[in-house]
């Protein structure tokens, strides 16, 4: 056996560590021996939940993906808060902070990004580390420390009005403190919503006790020892107890711009996630740029980990990544927001399909391109949002009606219909198949009451979860039947059913003899000229050469009991109806 | 239901037995005179309590078909099925036995066995393979129904019950999460314990792809996109977890492994899972809730969480999920699985199954093999080891290390198998097929020889109930003159392979003592339980190990019967599907049940009540994407798949999700659900993936593909 390659990963978090999750579970320390090294000095956590340990939904403990065990019961080497500080390509040697050396035969860089913080005075204390009570809002570490600061405050600012800015803003309001957020452009979330959906957002956090600066640059942090305000570039202040300053990300590329591979806004990497000019690095996650395009979210990073994993362990040595639609929601309790894609209309055939309500602040936005969805803005109508994501993520084609997109029938039911507006071919009994043109058929032919309409149908003799609608016709047919008994046109004294009703019934409930039709559906006792009448009918329906039988009931069963007989006439034919509508009315 | 079961009772004096279908096991009470023979609902069983349905109200109609097998076939040199003598069919199977045997060795043989099988039956044939054929090979139709629940159970758990709690719990769990099951039809008598439920204040959860007769009961319906079912309990854990909601004391008293699942957990946020499973998260959230808050719930499995190649995986994080609520154990709470077959549960305990010995036992465990080597009075070197798993043995049949010769007995695998048509293909290539069976099955029609066999109301025995409950099946009716049981053929048969001396019993109940003795120490085991003692008690929950043993209704009370006494936790990752729509099979196909068919139709399809209220396969198709193929309401369409095609008429519905069309699976032929499914396996239960694979449509029936 050749000896294991030395599988090294800088960068622990949502790319890194999957990667190596992934490595792992493919069985790749057959063929590695892998080591992580990672700049925080904990395990992996998921960074998406960052905002919902913030907002005091989450404990920080219950955020760890990959807690610091893990890595030993994995048998992966991890270098918990080393921070690499050079890469020698040449001598394969990763160089991290401390004199650590470590040599690899693969390196996959998964340094993530940073938190972008523009220019403005007064930010920083003389020794480079931000002033008291400023924050960016990165880490789990940032996390915990804007918490603990928050507990003595009352005021908070929050600079960016973007996904990540909103859940900080909610999550501070959570912990009971007053929040302003400061916002450069014209409206919230600008890069994914045009102006009505940036519009309705803010008044729907608004709505929640946010309030919005828009249009503002902070040029400085107030205060001496601890942050006391913010200055604007168009003079006015704003007084506040604590700044968290979440105006982007910038991709952590120095490193890999120092080892001489190709950086654009990212480090540029192929379909195979390998470095352009070096074959034995690769890049994934945030500090990776692939056609162009850098992502932020996890659904990507997951899917380049997988990827690279799966070329690496050898388990699809031809994986490809292929780039990523992608889409997002905003974590805030209370307000629901999707978007995906396009924002706008690209292409003058784009279709626009939209649906506008000021008074819910509902906003839905499809844009349609060649028949699929390529953009959506969803906002206020949660039960919306996961038939056009799935929409969108597979690029399947749309219903020519778009409504149904953005409507969902989720009570498709509608409201509780009443008994008495069911078509008859309607099932009542589920257990036994019995439609309410059955049940009306066996209460006009005399069943006045639930148990004996149970009885001559089945209904009820299952579950009896339909006795409430059995009741209901026997109520609602029992007048109808008094209403009508002047003017019935019987075809038989006894049974109180028309020829057509009466050979739809015994159609229906495949009755073959006098006796059965009326065991079945007199209303009392036989009656010769009955008898002779349904002899004759019977004859008709069920035809000369037909079979039917005579009286056949044995005593002890009664209609409720199945009789079988041999041979049982027609068993073979098969009905080619669909559905079971006969009317018997 | 009190009004409606006074009725019933008018029948009291006839036998009482038990419906044949599903894993209900309605009690029934029959009355014989001549041919007639009457039906009704055995009021005084506390299971269904008098409730039937109409497959049970119009089971008796089969006994008297005339379709019926009323005397052995086989083929004969024009290749025709023509009747012959019992002695003749059964030295022609021992021969092809023989034959198959001599020529490429004992696996050669091979035996199918079914989940409708009784007790006695089931572990007869199980003894008969290891004894008289000394065959590895044998499995059952039950590794396509309970085998993901009973792995993930066994692994969790440490032994699968499918209801370790008796039925009437049901009625007192505040919330029950059913997924994937459609019980409303496929087990309706078992909805008045949830309508009892409902009544008493309790909420319903279901979830799955179809706004099913179930799913419309409940209170919240969870309508996830097919194959995405470990997501989504993973979501409802997160959730719970993030709230705070679990059980910390049940998680450090009675479990192991919950730290190892925390940071899979972390990984199933709402966001992300409402993106898997198509749940809106505001679902997800109420999900939670529900359970969270309830003093007492239930999370129940049906086949449409289990029959999957993902399936042991689905089931094992809906028993976290159970777990780290605390339920399982408790009264009115707990995990379950719905078992499907009349004899799902005895069926898979007895010695039926590729890796199993009787009581539930592993057949690569010495002590077992050494304890049932000593009741069957053989070596215990003879008992072969574990063999092939059903897809995987069918799969293998006529190749080179496959099964040659082949008993199927109680079973139509050209209907219930994945991949149907190149099922028939590889039956096709067997040098010989013998097939039991009350009809002549499309299965059937393939074999070389058909035995006809005694039905339900003909035999003696037992069943074991979805709850564990093992009940009696009583003889009410002779069968027709020249039908035999298939006790009686097992052990004839064994007489030809010279083996008879350890196949003779005076008749179904000393074959229950002698498995009884098998299951002593195991798992399940029934060492305790005597035909008298049934009959006394309204049947007896197993394990119930020796005589003074009442039985055991409710389970995992005091602990777990794993190597620790701990339930373990396993950390699941859901995956996709073996298939994912694509351009070419752009929806999901899923398969089910109708209520008026059970199973492969062999027998429902003949009975004209039921054929006449559902006649004929319908795809249940979304009205978007009925108008997307033009289709309306009784179309006909052909589905495709990567592995057939098969016709069906549509119905359009918006019950279903646009992305998914349903079908159901009890049809031959061209109207087989099974030519379409996909036969990947779970890796541990080796279960078929029925519930879900790509699919296209075609409008146009195609007139030329005429099927088997």
């Amino acid at each position: 056996m050749t000896e294991k390659q030395k599988l090294v990963v800088i960068g622990n978090g949502m790319a890194g560590a999957r990667f190596v999750e992934e490595t792992v579970a493919m069985g790749g320390r057959d063929l590695y021996d892998i080591t992580v090294i990672g700049e925080e000095r904990c395990g992996n956590y998921n960074r998406i939940l960052l905002s919902s340990v913030l907002s005091g939904s989450h404990a920080p403990d219950d955020i760890f993906i990959n807690p610091l065990d893990w890595y030993e019961e994995n048998g992966v080497a991890l270098h918990a808060g080393v921070r690499v500080i050079g890469v020698d390509r040449k001598g394969k040697m990763a160089y991290g902070q401390g004199g650590v050396l470590i040599p690899y035969d693969k390196l996959v860089i998964a340094t993530g990004s940073s938190a972008f913080v523009p220019p403005m005075d007064g930010l920083y204390d003389e020794d480079g580390s931000y002033k008291a009570g400023a924050f960016v809002f990165r880490t789990l570490e940032d996390c915990t420390e804007i918490i603990e600061y928050a507990g003595d405050t009352k005021r908070a600012a929050v600079i960016g009005g973007g996904l990540l800015g909103l859940e900080a803003a909610k999550g501070l309001m959570n912990r009971g403190l007053q929040v302003d957020v400061i916002h450069l452009t014209g409206w919230l979330m600008e890069t994914q919503l045009d102006p009505m959906s940036g519009q309705f957002l803010q008044q729907s956090l608004e709505e929640l006790g946010v309030t919005f600066h828009l249009e503002k640059l902070t040029t400085a942090v107030m205060g001496d020892e601890k942050v006391t305000g913010l200055q604007f570039k168009d003079g006015n202040t704003l007084d506040c107890d604590m700044v968290v300053v979440s105006a982007g990300v910038r991709p952590n590329v120095d490193l890999a711009r120092m080892a001489g591979l190709h950086v654009r806004r990212g480090i540029l990497v192929n379909d195979s996630m390998a470095c352009r000019n070096d074959q034995d690095i690769y890049a994934i996650g945030e500090c990776a740029e692939h056609r162009s395009q850098v992502y932020g979210l996890v659904a990507p990073l997951w899917e380049q980990a997988r990827v690279l994993a799966e070329r690496l362990t050898g388990h699809d040595e031809d994986a490809l990544y292929a780039g990523s639609r992608i889409s997002t929601k905003l974590k805030v309790m209370g307000v629901e927001l999707a978007v995906a894609g396009d924002k706008d209309p690209l292409e003058a055939d784009d279709e626009v399909v939209t649906y506008v309500e000021p008074n819910r602040n509902v906003y839905k936005k499809v844009i349609v391109r060649e028949g699929k969805v390529k953009g959506a803005i969803l906002l206020g109508d949660g039960l919306a949002i996961p038939r056009v994501l799935q929409a969108f993520d597979r690029q399947e084609p749309l219903p020519d009606n778009r409504s149904e997109l953005l409507f969902p029938l989720v009570d498709i039911l509608g409201p509780a219909v009443k008994v008495e507006d069911l078509p008859d071919e309607a099932q009542i009994c589920d257990c036994n198949g019995v439609t309410k043109g059955r049940i009306v058929v066996a209460v006009r032919s005399g069943n006045r009451d639930v148990k004996s309409v149970c009885a001559a149908t089945r209904a009820g003799s299952g579950c009896g979860s339909c006795t409430a609608q059995v009741q209901a016709l026997v109520d609602l047919e029992g007048e109808n039947v008094a209403a009508d008994a002047g003017d019935l046109d019987r075809y038989v004294p006894g049974i109180a059913l028309t020829k057509p009703e009466l050979t739809g019934a015994i159609k229906a409930m495949k009755l073959r003899s006098a006796a059965a039709v009326l065991e079945a559906l007199s209303e009392g006792a036989a009656d010769a000229q009955a008898e002779a009448g349904l002899e004759f009918l019977l004859r008709e329906i069920w035809g000369e050469t037909e079979e039917y039988e005579r009286d056949t009931l044995i005593e002890e069963s009664s209609v409720f009991a199945t009789v079988t007989t041999w041979p049982s006439g027609d068993a073979r034919a098969v009905s080619v109806a669909v559905g079971a509508s006969q009317g018997y009315r | 239901m009190q009004q409606v079961n006074d009725q019933m009772d008018s029948n009291a004096g006839a036998t009482a037995t038990h419906c044949p279908y599903c894993a209900f096991q309605c009690g029934m009470r029959i009355s014989a005179a001549g041919k007639e023979i009457a039906v009704t609902g055995d009021a005084e069983f506390p299971v269904n309590k008098g409730a039937l349905c109409i497959k049970g109200w119009t089971a008796a109609a089969t006994l008297t078909h005339p379709e019926r097998l009323t005397t052995p076939l086989a083929r004969n040199e024009s290749g025709v099925l023509v009747p012959v003598s019992w002695d003749a069919a059964l030295d022609r199977v021992a021969q092809g036995f023989k034959d198959a045997q001599g020529a490429y060795g004992k696996d050669a043989a091979g035996i199918f066995g079914g989940g409708s099988l009784t007790n006695e039956k089931s572990y007869l044939l199980g003894k008969f393979a290891r004894v008289a054929l000394q065959t590895s090979n044998i499995d059952y139709n039950g590794r396509f129904c309970m085998s993901s629940a009973a792995a993930a159970s066994i692994g969790s758990l440490g032994i699968d019950r499918g209801l370790p709690f008796p039925l009437a719990d049901i009625a007192g769990a505040e919330v029950v999460l059913m997924t994937g099951s459609n019980s409303a039809e496929t087990m309706p008598p078992l909805m008045q314990y949830f309508e009892e439920q409902r009544a008493n204040g309790g909420m319903l959860i279901v979830a799955d792809p179809r706004l099913t007769a179930t799913a419309s009961r409940a209170d919240l319906h969870l309508r996830l996109t097919p194959g995405t079912d470990s997501a989504l309990a993973n979501g409802i854990l997160h959730i719970l977890m993030r709230d705070g909601r679990l059980d910390q004391d049940y998680i450090d008293a009675r479990t192991e492994g919950f730290d190892h699942i925390k940071g899979t957990i972390a990984t199933y946020w709402p966001e992300r899972v409402e993106r898997i499973t198509g749940v809106p998260q505001r679902e997800l959230e109420r999900a939670a809730r529900l359970l969270g808050e309830a003093g007492a719930a239930m999370v129940l499995t049906g086949r449409g969480t289990e029959q999957q190649a993902q399936g042991v995986n689905n089931v094992r994080s809906f028993i976290n999920l159970a777990l780290a609520l605390g339920l399982i154990g408790r009264p009115n709470s707990g995990y379950g699985c719905l078992t499907g077959q009349g004899n799902g549960q005895g069926g898979r305990e007895h010695g039926q199954k590729a890796d199993q010995l009787p009581g539930y036992r592993r057949i690569d465990d010495p002590a077992a093999r050494a304890h049932v080597a000593a009741v069957w009075g053989v070596d215990e070197a003879r008992i072969p080891g574990p063999g092939k798993s059903a897809y995987e043995m069918l799969d293998s049949l006529g190749l080179e290390g496959g099964v040659m010769a082949l008993l199927v007995m109680g079973s139509n695998v050209v209907v219930s198998a994945p991949n149907a048509r190149h099922v028939v293909d590889r039956l096709r290539s067997l040098d010989f097929l013998a097939v039991s069976d009350f009809f002549r099955s499309e299965t059937a029609e393939l074999a070389d020889v058909v035995l006809p066999a005694a039905q339900w109301a003909e035999e003696e025995g037992t069943m074991t109930n979805l709850e564990g409950r093992v009940i009696r099946r009583r003889r009410v009716t002779n069968p027709p003159a020249d039908v035999r049981d298939d006790v009686s053929v097992i052990c004839e048969l064994a007489e030809r392979l010279g083996e008879g001396r350890h196949f003779r019993y005076s008749g179904a109940e000393e074959i229950f003592h002698e498995l009884g003795r098998a299951s002593a120490g195991g798992p399940a085991d029934y060492a305790g339980i005597t035909y008298a003692k049934i009959d006394a008690n309204n049947g007896v929950f197993w394990p119930c190990p020796d005589a003074d043993h009442a039985g055991t209704p409710r389970m995992f009370v005091d602990g777990f019967p794993t190597a620790s006494g701990r339930a373990r936790f396993h950390a699941v990752r859901h995956g996709s599907p073996a298939e994912e729509p694509d351009a070419d099979y752009p929806l999901y196909l899923t398969t089910g049940r109708n209520l008026a068919q059970y199973q492969s139709g062999t027998q429902t399809r003949r009975v004209e009540e039921l054929t006449s209220m559902t006649p004929l396969p319908l795809a249940e198709i979304h009205p978007a994407t009925a108008s997307r193929y033009q289709l309306e309401e009784g179309s006909g369409v052909t589905l495709v798949t990567r592995r057939g095609a098969a016709n069906f008429n549509v119905k359009v519905t918006r019950g279903i999700r646009e992305d998914t069309v349903f079908v159901p699976f009890h049809w031959g032929g061209v109207q087989a659900a099974n030519r379409l499914t996909n036969p990947a396996l779970d890796p541990t239960s080796r279960m078929p993936e029925f519930k879900v694979c790509a699919v296209r449509i075609e409008a146009a029936l195609r007139s030329n593909d005429k099927g088997e």
